[in-house]
């Protein structure tokens, strides 16, 4: 749309633009969803009814889409008679035979969704065109909703292998199966260790990959794979392997880049399906057995033979079927000590993966301090009105119970300055943003009692000015300065949610040995020395 | 070289009685595949454990290996067979007449062992129907194996029904002397089975249709010779491997016209050896002519050369200024010894067919043979490889563990053995049954045809060399 058309929206140039944007993003023609668009605000207006409508775009609709549809001029008179908003339902004309899941539909309708909905398509009697854009908004919204993904801290990893085991445990992996694997290497750019200052939980030592299954966007995986085994599930974006479906063709594990997928290729050595539905008090196949999601798909924990697995990102606890605590949270991220692992909805804000991809050195300083704060009970028994910062930290000096320091003073006020006050979500168990409230709490109950305005009691904090740009200043020689943001191998285009924090492997990388081994921690880090096992007439050579 | 004219008598001798050397042979080829087939029952009770497979990555391991490269080695042979015999048909190359339905039939066969690696690889093959056939309208979309089942079975069909339609001229033709069978059951006669097959083959044959047949196999063998070349072997087979970015020594334009030039290799290597084995077995050496050995050979030099051509094209881009992951797969090349002893297998038959064409007097059956097996070892090896080279050089190579460790196990390496095996028989069962030499092509090397004037069978076979 060029800058001297006037804008055909009700809601202005600058959201027909968003809108524009939006259809440049999927494969389809973006002009003609604009132009669909257009007429579609004229068909709102009653300047044009929606059979005439139809009839101008159906052969451009089946050139671009391969199938229009929409409702069709025999059905306008129905659709007349219903008086209802169409939207919906045209919307749902576009999915085409009911097994394309919702996401791959509004893929599919991309362009067309965007120019008949957020061209506010209403019924011609509606007269209310903003309604309907409000309608169709909140549809576009879905197409950014629910995505689980991480951000790790590879800084804050220490290579304990913690995760290995929770997530072998959790999901009764074969040794071997490392759906999370975790690597010490070396890399001809770094020497190895971490950049000064530390960063509280890492290890100086070593650099560390922490890999699990990216849940790619776009997951190469899924585009090979010749049964729709391995498919992303709509609601969240998970990416997963129906069981009952694959047939072992292992393709995915070829077309994947990263090297995650772990094929079952004997039976099972850890626990059967009865047993692992009777650890959830529960007979398999029933909801709730820590095998079947919510849609009754046989996606979760460790795989029968012959068929494909990798990390699954927890679908039982996404589900609220071990409980809603758990909504939110992996076995890796729980298990983990230094807390690397940030679990959540990448498109929420308020999200732990969102928050600690963001603001890092803000989240290693809550997670770092948040143990550690005096409650504001504490506060109120041990201050009172007339204290300033040097009695105040002499009171809690002398007490035996609470301990406050001027540098944890310095940080929850940095921590306070740079916070933009956003509230915790509630259902998805994320963390940070409720540990920050948490400091903030305690921080607003000592002001109540001490004065950490002033100009002398900033400097003392060496919190400067109080700006922003001071307290993450402080943030960041506290908490570390966080190294580059990555994704892993974010060339090849698979869109992975995964977002790192620290060093980036290059090319050139090689793991290395770490300070404690797979064996240590009573997992097995080559697989291949369980499989060759089974092997018929191993010769114990390599071609 | 024999003068004597071929009859009809001898395109029907392989259907006439049971020597004890084709006993023996079936014996032998039933046992390898009998053989194969409680290996894969192992397989199929254990799993997939039994290979000398695992995971790539942290696993230390491929995730394919011999069963896919020999999968890849059998289309590659499926293949030259039929694109021969289309050229008979399309470009008038009738002097390889004699073999084109050797070479039909070879696809046929080949084919059947390149579907029988696609399950023998899989880890649940009970679910081939439910998961692959419910699926397909999503899954062909954007799947490349499903492009390979898809573009195999139709190459199938499409080299069946090339095949049926052929044989119904020679069979009502020949009806009178092909063998019957009539067993008696108890006090129950049953018919004759062999005529069941001969009436189903000719169900509905008249002389009336000879013409419209002709044009109708004029028409298949066009598309099997643009299906081949674009779709199968230059198409989604390589395209299994090419498209996956992550994998250096797969990845790339240059797939598609490498694994055709290797298909043509093997299929032709294919086509002499059953060829030369049909030739002696029923002394007909006057109808499958040194000539036609000749001539094979010379294509065989050919395509190696241009075999030989794109791998050097793919060493030369991937060591000039090659990426850090480009660069170590190619240094594989220049140092595996499953890569470097394949290619001097090709050069040597390459350079023995150059010296031919300089002094034919350096030319013999029995070396041609030679070259034929070093090429179709040198294509299976090299496609191993190939497979290989993928999961040990990955982009993203930073584990421990990879590049893995592999060697096939007992039952992959029978599974070789067991479908060369199933392969032989295909043939063994087929030629009693039908004539395996087409009858135009002896009525063609006797002058007394009617497709218009062509040169007579001593002229042709003066002539060494293919004209092209």
């Amino acid at each position: 749309m060029s800058a001297d058309d006037e804008s055909f929206h009700p809601l202005g140039g600058e959201w027909e633009d968003e809108l524009e944007t939006m259809l440049d993003d999927t494969e389809y023609d973006s002009d003609l969803g604009m132009e669909m668009a257009k007429d579609a605000m004229r068909v709102t207006k009653g300047e044009l009814s929606e059979a005439e409508f139809h009839e101008m775009y159906h052969d451009d609709v089946m050139e671009e889409f391969g199938e229009d549809n929409r409702p069709t001029e025999e059905a306008y008179e129905e659709m007349k008679a219903a008086e209802e908003g169409t939207f919906s339902r045209m919307l749902s004309k576009f999915e085409g035979d009911g097994e394309d899941s919702r996401r791959g539909a509004m893929k599919k309708m991309g362009a067309g969704a965007a120019a008949v909905g957020l061209g506010a398509w209403g019924t011609v009697d509606d007269g209310e065109p903003e309604a309907a854009v409000a309608d169709t908004q909140q549809q576009v919204d879905e197409q950014d909703g629910t995505q689980w993904g991480m951000t790790i801290d590879l800084e804050r990893c220490d290579g304990c292998l913690t995760c290995v085991t929770a997530c072998q445990q959790e999901n009764q992996t074969d040794q071997g199966v490392n759906w999370m694997y975790v690597l010490a290497f070396e890399d001809d750019t770094t020497a190895g260790g971490n950049p000064t200052p530390d960063v509280r939980g890492g290890n100086d030592d070593f650099n560390f990959l922490v890999r699990p299954c990216q849940h790619c966007t776009d997951a190469p995986c899924e585009k090979v794979c010749p049964t729709t085994a391995r498919h992303t599930r709509d609601k969240d974006g998970l990416v997963l392997t129906d069981y009952d479906v694959c047939i072992g063709c292992r393709y995915c594990q070829v077309a994947c880049p990263y090297g995650v997928n772990y094929f079952q290729w004997e039976e099972p050595q850890e626990a059967t399906e009865a047993e692992i539905a009777d650890q959830m008090g529960v007979e398999p196949g029933e909801e709730g057995d820590h095998m079947t999601d919510e849609r009754g798909r046989w996606v979760d924990s460790r795989a029968p033979r012959g068929v494909m697995s990798k990390c699954t990102f927890c679908p039982t606890r996404q589900d609220g079927l071990m409980g809603d605590d758990r909504v939110g949270t992996t076995a890796c991220e729980d298990a983990c000590p230094p807390d690397a692992i940030q679990f959540g909805d990448v498109n929420d804000e308020r999200s732990d993966a969102y928050q600690h991809g963001e603001y890092p050195s803000k989240s290693r300083a809550i997670i770092d301090i948040v143990r550690n704060i005096p409650s504001p009970d504490a506060i109120d028994n041990l201050l009172s009105e007339d204290d300033d910062l040097e009695s105040a930290l002499e009171a809690f000096d002398e007490d035996e119970d609470d301990d406050l320091d001027q540098e944890l003073v310095s940080i929850m006020k940095a921590i306070e300055i740079v916070s933009g006050g956003e509230e915790p979500a509630e259902e998805t168990n994320d963390t940070i943003l409720e540990q920050e409230q948490a400091v903030l709490e305690s921080l607003e109950a000592l002001e109540q009692y001490v004065d950490l305005e002033s100009e002398d009691v900033l400097a003392e904090l060496q919190l400067g000015d109080g700006s922003e740009d001071d307290a993450n200043l402080r943030l960041r020689q506290y908490a570390g300065i966080a190294g580059s943001k990555f994704k892993l191998l974010e060339d090849i285009g698979t869109n992975p949610n995964i977002t790192y924090i620290g060093q980036n492997p290059g090319p050139n990388a090689e793991q290395v040995e770490s300070w404690i081994s797979y064996e240590d921690v009573g997992q097995t880090d080559n697989r291949k020395e369980i499989l060759d096992e089974g092997t018929v007439g191993d010769p114990g050579v390599s071609l | 070289m024999s003068t004597k004219m071929p009859t009809e008598e001898d395109i029907l001798r392989p259907t006439e009685g049971f020597s004890k050397k084709y006993f023996a042979l079936f014996g032998v080829c039933a046992l390898a595949l009998g053989a194969f087939l409680v290996g894969w029952m192992y397989q199929l009770s254990q799993g997939l454990v039994v290979t000398g497979l695992s995971d790539w990555g942290s696993g230390g391991g491929v995730t394919w290996g011999l069963y896919i490269g020999a999968f890849i080695w059998w289309v590659g042979i499926a293949h030259g067979g039929i694109i021969l015999s289309a050229a008979v048909r399309l470009l008038g190359m009738e002097r390889y007449m004699p073999v084109a339905r050797l070479a039909e039939m070879l696809t046929l066969a080949g084919l059947s062992a390149a579907g029988f690696y696609i399950l023998v690889h899989m880890g649940r093959p009970d679910r081939m129907v439910t998961s692959v056939i419910g699926h397909y309208h999503i899954t062909v979309n954007n799947s490349p194996l499903v492009w390979d089942v898809t573009v195999i079975t139709a190459y199938f069909v499409l080299t069946a029904t090339y095949l049926g339609l052929t044989l119904r001229y020679d069979v009502s033709r020949l009806r009178d002397q092909l063998p019957s069978y009539a067993p008696q059951l108890g006090s129950v006669q049953l018919p004759d089975l062999y005529g069941k097959i001969y009436d189903g083959l000719t169900l509905g044959y008249t002389e009336k249709e000879d013409e419209i047949i002709e044009r109708m196999v004029w028409w298949l063998a066009l598309a099997i010779i643009i299906m081949a070349p674009l779709l199968l072997h230059g198409g989604v087979i390589p395209w299994l491997f090419a498209v996956l970015p992550n994998y250096p020594s797969w990845f790339g334009a240059i797939q598609g016209p490498q694994f055709l030039t290797i298909a043509l290799t093997s299929a032709i290597s294919g086509v002499i050896l059953v060829s030369y084995a049909f030739r002696r077995a029923y002394d007909w050496d006057h109808i499958i002519t040194d000539d036609i050995f000749r001539g094979l050979l010379l294509w065989l030099g050919f395509f190696c050369l241009l075999f030989l051509w794109l791998q050097l094209q793919q060493l030369t881009a991937g060591s000039f200024a090659p990426t850090v992951d480009h660069a170590t797969a190619t240094d594989s090349k220049f140092s595996h010894p499953m890569y470097v002893v394949p290619m001097l297998m090709v050069v040597g038959v390459l350079g023995f067919i150059f010296a031919t064409v300089l002094r034919p007097s350096l030319f013999s059956k029995k070396r041609a043979i030679v070259a034929g097996v070093l090429v179709l070892i040198a294509t299976l090896v090299e496609k191993t490889y190939f497979v290989l080279s993928g999961f040990w050089y990955p982009t993203f190579s930073i584990y421990e563990a990879t590049p893995g460790d592999y060697f096939p196990s007992a039952i992959e390496l029978l599974s070789l053995v067991g479908t060369i095996g199933m392969v032989v028989l295909f043939f063994l069962v087929i030629s009693k049954l039908v004539p395996v030499v087409e009858l135009h092509a002896v009525e063609h090397l006797r002058g007394d045809h009617d497709h218009g004037e062509h040169e007579s069978a001593s002229e042709s076979a003066g002539e060494p060399e293919v004209e092209a």
